[in-house]
C-alpha cells in the first residue's frame, strides 16, 4: 500500500508504469534485479524489458514476486521496505563496535603474507604497555555502541601476556560497571599457548581464533615457524578449545574456536584438501579469504599472489565441494557466503566491517597500535608501520573520542567508501550488499577512491556475489545456502 | 596498441552522462576516448588494454550493451529521485512497532457468533436509549438552545 508517497515525475510513462529504483545485471542467461531494501528477483530478458517499459501487469506470473520485493510501484509497502533497509544497514547508527588492540608488534612466525608488520620476538619497544592498554579500553568504551568487541592481535599477542591478562580483567570490570555487552577475542598462532593461559581465557569468556591454511605442508609453507611445526601447534589447541566448548563444564561460556584461511597461490587447486582439514577438525565455518597486496604480501605478490579470476575459480570450486559435503551430512559453512546471505536472504546486518557502505573504517572499527596511536582499521595501521600515516585518526592519550570520529582520516574513508559516490558501484546490482576498502584502493591503485573497473578487490567480490546468487537460483544449492542463515 | 573500436553515438538517444558511464565501466580493459563529432554526436574510441577479451570487436559489443543498460538505469534513476530519497529517509528514521496481536484465539464460527452477539446487544441498547429519551417529561435532556431558542424550540416536536 502507498502511504505518504511523494509525487514522482514519470516523464513519458504514466506514474504507475515507471518501476521504482532498482539495480540489474545479466547473469547466467537471466537478469538479476536488486534494490536498496536488499530484495532480489530474477527475470528473463523478455520480462525484464517489459518491466522497464512498464508493461508487466498484474496477472503476469512474475508480478506477485516482484511486488513483494518492492519492484512494482503500485504495490510498494513502504513500512516493510524501510524496515528491511534499516535492518540491513543497522551499523549506520551505532558507532564503532570492533576495537583491535595491537598488544605487540613482535611475532615468532614469519608468514609470507603478513599484513600486521610483525617484527622479531627479541625486538624492544614494540609492546603495548599496561597504561596504554588501560587508556585504550577507556577509549573503546566511549563509543556509543551497546556491544563492544575487543580483539587482541599482533604480532603474536601471547608474547605480551602480562598486558593482555590485565586488559582482559579491566575490560570485564568496565563491561560490568557500564552494563555493556562485551566480547573479547584473541587472534593467535597458539605457539605460546599453555594450559594456564587457556584456563584464564576460558574463565574470562575470551574467544580464540587462529590461522589455519590447510594441510600441514601448505600451512607450514605459508606460516614459517623456526621453532617447530606451526600446523601442529594450531591444530593441537584448536582441538583443545573445541573439546572444552563441547563439554561446557564450568559456569562460563566456552566459545567454539574459529580459524582463518588465507588463500595464497600455493592453495590454488587444493581446495578439497583444505576443506577436508577444516571438516576433520569439526570446524563449523571456513572463511575463504583472498590475499590483499598489503604488507609483506605486496612485496611477494609475484610469488604468492593471483588474479581475481583465479581466486573466484578457487572460491567457486570450494563452495561446490562444501555443497557436496553438506549433502553427505557434514555441516560446514563458508563464512563469506554466510555474511552475504544474511543481507541477501534475511536483509540483516552481519556486522561485517569490510562489506558496508560506508566501510567500517573509524565508524565501525578502530585499531589501537602498541603506542596508543589510533587508526581507522588494522590495514590503515599497517600502512603507518610502512611510514604512511594517512589513516591515523588520533592517539588514546591526546585525542577525544569526538576528535577521532571527526578526524580527516575517518571522514575521508567514509566519503571515499560511500557507494552513492562511486561511479560504478552506484549502479552495480551488488551495491545493496557490498562495500569498498579505501586502504586497499590506496595501496593497489594510489587513491582512496580507486577505480572499480580495474580494481581486483571489486572483481573478486563481484565473482563471489555471482557465485552466491547463481547458487541461490539452483534448487539444491539454494536450499543449502538458505539453511545456513535460518534463524 | 591494437586497433581501436570507433563508435558514433547520437546524444539525442543516449545522453552524454550515459555515454560517459558506459565508457567508464569499460576503462578496466580499454583506453576510452570521448570526443565531440558534430552536432549531437560523440565519437567513442575504445583501444584494448592487454587484458581485454575479444579485442576491439568484443569491446564494441560490450560498449553497446552497456550503453543500452546505462540508458535504462539513467531513466529509472531520474524517474525515482524523489521517491528514492523518501524511501531512504524513511528507512533511516524508521522505528519498529511492537507486533500487533492478529490472532484472537477464536475460530471463524466463534468470531461470527461473537459479532452477531455484539450486533444484537448494540441494537438493544439503541432501542433502550430511544425509549429512555422519549420518556423525558421534565425535558432534562434538552439543551440550553432547545429550551431558550423559541424558534427552534417551537420547530422541535417531541
Amino acid at each position: 500500500m502507498i502511504q505518504n508517497a511523494p509525487k514522482v515525475k514519470a516523464g513519458k510513462q504514466t506514474l504507475a508504469a515507471v518501476p521504482p529504483h532498482f539495480y540489474w545485471q545479466r547473469l547466467g542467461g537471466r537478469v538479476l534485479l536488486t534494490n536498496d531494501a536488499g530484495c532480489s528477483s530474477w527475470l528473463d530478458e523478455k520480462d525484464f524489458r517489459l518491466l522497464l517499459k512498464g508493461g508487466l501487469k498484474e496477472g503476469h506470473p512474475a508480478f506477485a514476486g516482484l511486488a513483494e520485493g518492492g519492484f512494482i510501484r503500485t504495490r510498494l509497502d513502504f513500512n516493510a521496505l524501510a524496515l528491511k533497509n534499516k535492518r540491513k544497514e543497522a551499523h549506520l547508527q551505532i558507532g564503532p563496535g570492533l576495537h583491535i588492540f595491537v598488544t605487540t608488534l613482535r611475532c615468532n612466525h614469519k608468514c609470507l603474507y603478513c599484513q600486521s608488520g610483525a617484527i622479531s620476538q627479541a625486538s624492544k619497544g614494540a609492546d603495548m604497555s599496561w597504561p596504554t592498554a588501560r587508556r585504550s579500553v577507556d577509549f573503546a568504551f566511549e563509543s556509543p555502541n551497546r556491544g563492544i568487541t575487543i580483539e587482541f592481535q599482533g604480532g603474536e599477542p601471547l608474547l605480551n601476556w602480562g598486558t593482555l591478562e590485565k586488559t582482559v580483567r579491566y575490560a570485564r570490570k568496565k563491561g560490568r560497571e557500564t552494563g555493556r555487552e562485551l566480547g573479547l577475542a584473541v587472534v593467535s598462532n597458539f605457539s605460546l599457548m599453555t594450559e594456564e593461559k587457556a584456563a584464564f581465557l576460558i574463565a574470562n569468556e575470551v574467544s580464540v581464533c587462529a590461522s589455519l591454511d590447510g594441510p600441514e605442508d601448505l600451512h607450514n609453507n605459508n606460516r614459517k615457524y623456526a621453532e617447530g611445526s606451526s600446523y601442529k601447534q594450531t591444530v593441537k589447541w584448536l582441538k583443545y578449545f573445541r573439546k572444552k566448548s563441547d563439554n561446557q563444564e564450568g559456569e562460563k561460556r566456552v566459545f567454539r574456536p574459529s580459524a582463518l584461511l588465507t588463500v595464497t597461490r600455493y592453495s590454488l587447486g587444493r581446495h578439497k584438501e583444505i576443506i577436508d582439514e577444516y571438516a576433520a577438525l569439526g570446524m563449523d565455518f571456513i572463511f575463504i579469504r583472498p590475499l590483499a597486496p598489503i604488507g609483506y604480501a605486496k612485496n611477494l605478490w609475484g610469488k604468492i599472489g593471483y588474479s581475481a579470476s583465479e581466486f573466484v575459480r578457487f572460491y567457486r570450486d570450494s563452495l561446490d565441494y562444501i555443497f557436496e559435503l553438506n549433502s553427505k551430512g557434514t555441516a560446514i559453512k563458508e563464512k563469506m557466503a554466510v555474511m552475504m546471505l544474511k543481507k541477501i536472504v534475511r536483509q540483516d546486518d552481519p556486522m561485517f566491517v569490510d562489506l558496508r557502505c560506508p566501510c567500517g573504517a573509524g565508524i565501525g572499527q578502530l585499531a589501537y597500535d602498541h603506542n596508543g596511536d589510533i587508526y581507522t582499521c588494522d590495514e590503515g595501521r599497517m600502512l603507518a608501520w610502512e611510514g604512511d600515516e594517512l589513516f591515523k585518526a588520533g592517539n588514546v592519550f591526546k585525542s577525544k573520542y569526538s576528535e577521532v570520529m571527526l578526524s580527516p582520516a575517518v571522514k575521508a574513508c567514509a566519503a571515499a567508501s560511500n557507494l552513492e559516490m562511486q561511479p560504478v558501484c552506484f549502479r552495480c546490482v551488488y551495491k545493496p550488499f557490498c562495500g569498498v576498502c579505501p586502504v586497499y584502493n590506496y595501496e593497489a591503485q594510489g587513491s582512496l577512491w580507486g577505480s572499480m573497473p580495474s580494481n581486483e578487490r571489486c572483481a573478486t567480490l563481484k565473482g563471489i556475489f555471482e557465485t552466491v546468487f547463481l547458487a541461490l537460483r539452483d534448487k539444491k544449492k539454494g536450499a543449502v545456502l538458505r539453511s545456513w542463515v535460518e534463524k | 596498441m591494437e586497433k581501436a573500436a570507433k563508435i558514433l553515438v547520437d546524444t539525442r538517444k543516449y545522453p552524454t552522462e550515459t555515454v560517459r558511464y558506459a565508457g567508464y565501466s569499460l576503462s578496466g580493459e580499454a583506453y576510452v576516448f570521448l570526443s565531440p563529432a558534430g552536432k549531437k554526436k560523440i565519437l567513442v574510441e575504445l583501444a584494448p588494454k592487454a587484458l581485454a577479451r575479444g579485442g576491439a570487436g568484443g569491446l564494441r559489443d560490450k560498449f553497446l550493451s552497456e550503453l543500452e543498460d546505462e540508458n535504462g538505469r539513467e531513466a529509472v534513476l531520474k524517474a525515482n529521485l524523489e521517491l528514492r530519497e523518501f524511501m531512504l529517509l524513511k528507512a533511516l528514521s524508521y522505528q519498529e512497532k511492537a507486533p500487533e496481536l492478529k490472532d484472537s484465539g477464536l475460530s471463524h464460527e466463534q468470531e461470527k457468533e461473537l459479532d452477531a452477539l455484539i450486533a444484537q446487544v448494540e441494537s438493544e441498547l439503541k432501542k433502550e436509549s430511544k425509549k429512555a429519551y422519549s420518556r423525558d417529561p421534565l425535558g432534562i435532556t434538552r439543551t440550553w438552545e432547545e429550551r431558550h431558542d423559541s424558534k427552534r424550540a417551537k420547530s422541535k416536536s417531541r
